[in-house]
């Protein structure tokens, strides 16, 4: 055929390496990807009239979130420095920036996790804050509920084991497979306990320490029946409360079990702040993580870095900007605004 | 080829610059603390809200246009970005009605909470502020 020789050799596609048009496919998949989370967020916020913004109240660090969009930024900077070097096949240059670009990752990450260990010690978990006063009296009292169960276990299975021997021993090997969540079926065996635990504090042959250990155990027990009284009779405040828990956690008895028991601060939407705050900010680390085993992945060539690799660091570039992209509109959406 | 590159550098570094420059800006706006002010006739909350979306979207430029090199890139960007733009801003806008603005009257228990907590600060001013200055 004649046609076959004459005809000009045409290209196909785009004039671009197809990892790269694969890469920006993808980068358009995840822009629709996350502006469906922060449409969510935007919308939902917009939709809340009294959204938790108070720093006080949402423990959310302006110089966090600063410094954490500084780090992004001069990390995708050093990206393309690296990407530099590897054009100029300086690839010594292009290792440094990429080494460095990771350790910013590194420091990202670090700040984020500073950040959310302060959520976890505030209790700012979805599904986990109390919207109003009542609810936050409630969830305080369930707390301190189940630090005294689990003091009341503690104390029976550290009894000598003369003494628990001859107890009934069927029943601590139903409570040994008890879990948290059947808290409410251990109740009447949990009641059996507190009482031999009431016997075994007036008998004479318990040693002093043992009784210190128990008196301590029913002196926070009797506080805990007044105040569960109060939330009972409503006849109590969440300030009030706050100051009647500090000062427990303050008795250098059994102050040290109440760490479980969280301050009392109720947030209206807090739960839905916090479903929207660890989605978006969960899936944006996720993607920061990714970026770090891409660069590992370039770093880990060493002095074997050549040329063949400079689709991979433009592609992974895309990628860490795109990341990059992400977090300057986080940054405003959730800690300014 | 080494001159462009030289120059390629400087104007990195200064679209670094002019980041950095966008993030102390947008930092200044939250130490301003519109909220409580309305200028122009506009709410506060509205003007803080565009402002730091626009420095946000400048920035987003900044990288999109330099640092992820759509400036130097063939016409195929449009057709790429355009599209995933418009679908991606669909879904805020589609829901946008039901959920940021009501057209039905809003029933959650939020609102309720806010009325009650609405209702209680102005029944204990000063207690309140006593519980302010309790907070760490």
């Amino acid at each position: 055929m004649s046609h076959d020789s004459h005809a000009p050799q045409y290209r196909m596609g785009l004039p671009i390496p197809h990892s790269k048009l694969g890469m920006w496919l993808f980068l358009a998949t995840e822009i629709m990807f996350f502006s469906a989370f922060i449409g969510a967020y935007i919308v939902l916020r917009a939709g809340s009239p009294g959204w938790p913004t108070d720093a006080e109240v949402t423990h959310l660090r302006i110089w966090a979130g600063g410094l954490n969009t500084f780090v992004l930024i001069l990390s995708s900077y050093f990206v393309v420095l690296a990407l530099e070097g590897m054009k100029a096949d300086n690839f010594a240059k292009a290792r440094r920036y990429l080494g460095l670009t990771l350790l910013l990752a590194c420091v990202f990450l670090g700040i984020k996790a500073y950040e959310y260990s302060g959520k976890f010690k505030y209790d700012i978990l979805p599904g986990h804050i109390p919207e109003t006063p009542q609810m936050a009296i409630d969830k305080s009292m369930r707390e301190m509920k189940q630090v005294i169960d689990h003091r009341t276990v503690a104390l029976s299975n550290s009894k000598p084991p003369a003494k628990a021997e001859p107890a009934n021993p069927d029943e601590s090997v139903e409570l040994a497979g008890v879990t948290d969540e059947k808290t409410e079926e251990l109740a009447p065996p949990l009641e059996e306990q507190r009482q031999k635990l009431q016997a075994e504090l007036s008998a004479a042959d318990t040693s002093e320490s043992r009784k210190k250990e128990l008196t301590a155990y029913f002196d926070l027990d009797a506080k805990y029946r007044e105040l569960n009284q109060k939330a009972l009779d409503e006849s109590i405040t969440v300030p009030a409360m706050n100051q009647e828990l500090d000062t427990l956690k303050k008795n250098p008895e059994y102050g040290s079990f109440l760490a479980p028991v969280h301050y009392l601060q109720p947030i209206i939407y807090g739960n839905l702040f916090a479903s929207v705050y660890f989605l978006l900010t969960g899936f944006h680390a996720l993607h920061v993580i990714i970026g770090m085993i891409l660069f590992v992945i370039v770093l880990l060539q060493g002095k074997r870095l050549s040329e063949k690799w400079n689709d991979y660091v433009e592609n992974i570039g895309l990628y860490w900007h795109f990341v990059d992209l992400v977090w300057i509109f986080l940054f405003p959406l959730i800690y300014i605004i | 080829m080494s001159e462009s590159q030289s120059h390629s550098y400087v104007k990195y570094s200064s679209i670094f610059f002019a980041l950095c420059i966008c993030t102390v800006l947008s930092i200044l706006f939250d130490v301003i603390d519109l909220r409580a002010h309305n200028l122009f006739g506009l709410n506060g909350v509205v003007l803080l809200s565009a402002g730091v979306l626009s420095i946000a979207c400048a920035k987003a430029l900044f990288v999109l246009i330099y640092f992820m090199h759509l400036k130097f890139e063939g016409k195929w960007k449009y057709v790429l970005l355009s599209p995933t733009i418009v679908l991606a801003m669909s879904l805020t806008v589609a829901i946008t009605p039901d959920i940021g603005i009501h057209y039905y009257t809003n029933e959650s228990p939020q609102i309720d909470y806010l009325e009650q907590a609405q209702q209680a600060a102005l029944k204990e001013g000063p207690a309140r502020n006593a519980e302010k200055s309790h907070v760490e």
